[in-house]
């Protein structure tokens, strides 16, 4: 033994360094940076995460990071509970249009995606499950600049609707195709079917059942911010792990969880949501670790198909959003607006197209390269189109 | 320099400005909206007049002008359904009552407009603290002088109108203890209060005419007083009306409004004296404070009584006029509230008591101005 036992080991070994502190400080310096230059602090909180991960300095030790999957779970959880929760199913009565919109924007979408994803050669099956991915807009991008620009008005609100109802579609289509995608329809057409039928039906009673309990948890607690802050968190990590198990769609089922909440909400026991700054810091890891885990690799070799997809997808929405921005009440200005702020893509896109990935080894290096690039690009210029969308609406708060 | 000369309009014709609160269906907190609400109304005609007002958070909404209580009130709904339809189409709540009752200031946005900018910049904060919600009441007027004697001898009355008419107990989150909070924030811009007391049209373009020398005004508008004459409309404009709750009783408020001018300017009741100002802002203050409880001192006959008494015997004497002017129905309503309903700040207090909670007594009140209340 040394005789000076007291030092410290030098170097240190990568497991004594707690990494997400370290990628927490460089999310926030970074965020700060450029919040500084005027752009979404989203954007330094992926930037840092890349610059961490393996396609940047290579420091972040992913394997460690994954230690913090539940963590992430449960702030995808809250993120979609808390996006269910600012849609208004009012609002959706009173103006069909949204609705109708909304349908018309996800289906133009998958197919312009769909077209292009042909043209790379894929099949029909596996072109149209990574389409699927594509309909939805990312929900924690968008949730983030809306509250952090403290924005309201109608791009702001729409985006948010338009993105808990992409969302919904796209995950529950994906579900379907990816079953599909495993041969697991093999008792025919009924499953195909009853499937969709249940993921569908089986989140929104399971939602309905959250819901009032929840309703029933906040009347007994009063309208207590800090009660129901606790109370909700530990439902919402609750439902998670309920709709797993049931089999039915986390994402649908967490977005009508939200919604239900507030619509089954006639009193108003449920004063204003706000996950605070706890919310805050699962929201940057998100961030961070999920840029981490971005394939900078790809690029060069994807980077042109994928910008063919990213402008389908755009020319789809944008579509859908002209088409019926008059009769829904929106003028053509702030029409070509929200079409920029769905722009985001999904983190959890990611895992799903690595996931697929991973299982079909033979879907062809083209569209994994395509897909993973369009994601790649999406998340870093995804943020800046959402923030330049609000920004210019003139709906951000003025002191943003 | 405008030369203000009176524009003529028919004796005892009226109009209604009413500014509005636009609320987020979320958390009934204010929300920025009425550039998005406006355009989307002004796409299909609607009677009035729909406007932006100071901050993003409010529209003002103005009828044409009538003669009839049964007209303006029917003009008030139509005006009021076109909001809402739109409104309803954006996600956006809309509420009458004098101010929001939790809002934080600091977060408003003012209007995209030169007018709106300049005011900012002067007044700072100030500025966006004004976001809070009146009645204005405009009562025609055949030339400048009997302007100025209505003016002068309505000012008796100034408080009769705040208390019937006060609905922000509520500010910044807390009971204000007041019926009437809005008018305090009128009272901190240097040109609130009342007009000089000059009887004759050129003496009152005289006073204007310096004012307008020192460079301490540009125009009318820049006086924030309770009753302010509106020469290019022919009018004098009421001003200390909080937007009641619902379009039936700014109407019959407005109603009270034009039977009294008639009673002031065919009876000529009260010699017109600068006495009616020594007692104006205790009277004021007690009507914004204790509302249909405040005390009254009475300025011709020196007595001491509350102000629902005073509303009641006044509506003695209006009985005749209102008669005349077919308005008969709206002023027995102005009884009912002064006698035993009570204004608008005590249906809030009353909702507030049951829930505890101002984002429900928000939303109550969007109930209420879409007249879906049960």
């Amino acid at each position: 033994m040394s005789e000076l036992f007291f030092l410290p080991n030098w170097p240190a070994q990568a497991d004594q360094i707690p990494w997400y502190a370290v990628l927490l400080l460089a999310a926030l310096l970074a965020g700060e940076a450029a919040s500084r230059m005027r752009l979404p602090r989203v954007l330094g909180w992926i930037l840092a995460g890349t610059a961490l991960g393996p396609s940047g300095l290579d420091i972040l030790d992913l394997a460690t990071l994954g230690g913090l999957n539940r963590l992430l779970e449960i702030s995808v959880g809250l993120i979609l509970f808390e996006l269910g929760q600012r849609v208004d199913m009012h609002w959706l009565r009173r103006n069909p249009w949204l609705l109708a919109t909304s349908l018309l924007e996800s289906s133009l979408a998958f197919a312009a995606i769909f077209g292009v994803l042909l043209m790379t050669g894929s099949t029909p099956l596996l072109a149209a499950t990574a389409a699927a991915i594509g309909i939805a807009t990312g929900p924690a991008v968008v949730l983030t600049l809306v509250k952090q620009l403290r924005s309201q008005g109608q791009v702001s609100e729409r985006m948010l609707a338009f993105t808990s109802l992409n969302n919904a579609y796209a995950f529950v289509l994906w579900s379907v195709l990816f079953a599909w995608l495993h041969a697991e329809y093999r008792g025919g057409w009924i499953e195909v079917a009853a499937h969709p039928l249940y993921l569908i039906f089986g989140s929104l009673a399971l939602a309905g059942l959250l819901a009032a309990v929840t309703l029933a948890l906040l009347t007994a607690l009063g309208r207590r911010t800090d009660a129901q802050f606790v109370c909700l968190i530990a439902l919402v990590v609750l439902s998670v792990s309920a709709a797993s198990v049931l089999k039915v769609s986390v994402v649908l089922t967490l977005l009508a969880y939200g919604t239900l909440t507030r619509a089954f909400d006639r009193d108003r026991r449920f004063v204003s949501l706000d996950f605070g700054r706890t919310g805050q810091i699962l929201v940057m890891l998100l961030f961070g670790i999920t840029a981490a885990g971005l394939d900078l690799s790809l690029l060069p070799a994807g980077a042109a198909a994928a910008g063919g997809l990213i402008a389908a997808r755009y020319a789809g929405k944008t579509l859908g959003i002209f088409a019926l921005a008059r009769p829904s009440g929106l003028t053509l200005r702030k029409a070509s607006l929200l079409s920029l702020g769905l722009m985001p893509m999904s983190g959890v896109a990611l895992i799903m197209a690595r996931e697929t990935s991973a299982s079909y080894p033979e879907l062809g290096p083209a569209l994994v390269t395509v897909v993973l690039s369009a994601i790649v690009m999406l998340e870093l210029l995804g943020p800046l189109l959402a923030h330049f969308a609000i920004v210019r609406a003139g709906e951000a708060a003025e002191e943003a | 320099m405008e030369d203000l000369v009176f524009k003529q309009a028919a004796a005892l014709t009226f109009g209604v400005e009413l500014e509005l609160q636009l609320i987020n269906t979320r958390d009934c907190d204010l929300t920025r909206g009425a550039t998005d609400l406006l355009s989307l109304i002004e796409r299909k005609p609607h009677p009035g007049e729909i406007k932006p007002e100071i901050t993003e958070s409010m529209i003002e909404l103005s009828t044409s002008i009538h003669s009839r209580h049964g007209d303006l009130l029917a003009e008030l709904r139509e005006i009021r359904n076109a909001v809402l339809t739109g409104a309803d189409r954006l996600n956006i709540g809309v509420a009458g009552g004098g101010a929001h009752p939790f809002q934080r200031w600091s977060e408003r946005k003012i209007f995209e407009n030169p007018r709106f900018k300049h005011l900012s910049d002067l007044y700072g904060y100030l500025a966006k603290q004004f976001t809070i919600f009146g009645q204005h009441v405009h009562i025609g007027c055949p030339s400048g002088d009997e302007a100025l004697y209505l003016l002068h001898s309505m000012s008796r009355y100034v408080p009769h109108f705040i208390a019937l008419s006060a609905a922000s107990p509520y500010y910044q989150g807390v009971d204000t203890a007041f019926d009437s909070s809005r008018l305090n924030s009128v009272f901190a811009f240097p040109l609130s209060g009342r007009a000089p007391f000059v009887r004759r049209w050129e003496e009152f373009q005289a006073y204007f005419a310096r004012m307008q020398g020192f460079g301490i005004v540009e125009d009318m508008k820049d006086f924030y007083w309770d009753i302010r004459p509106k020469p290019e409309f022919g009018t004098i404009e009421i001003r200390v009306c909080d937007t009641p709750t619902t379009v039936e009783r700014a109407a019959a408020l407005a109603a009270y409004a034009q039977a009294l001018a008639r009673y002031l300017l065919v009876e000529r009741p009260h010699p017109l004296s600068e006495d009616v100002y020594h007692v104006y802002s205790y009277n004021r203050f007690q009507a914004c404070r204790f509302g249909l409880e405040g005390e009254f001192a009475d300025p011709h006959t020196q007595e001491k009584r509350s102000l629902r008494e005073d509303i009641l015997a006044t509506l003695d004497d209006l009985a005749v006029h209102a008669r005349e002017l077919d308005a008969e129905q709206p002023l027995f309503d102005i009884g009912n509230c002064a006698r035993t309903t009570g204004n608008d700040a005590r249906w809030m207090r009353e909702i507030y008591a049951k829930s505890h909670s101002l984002p429900d007594l928000v939303w109550r009140q969007a109930e209420r101005w879409r007249g879906e209340e049960k």
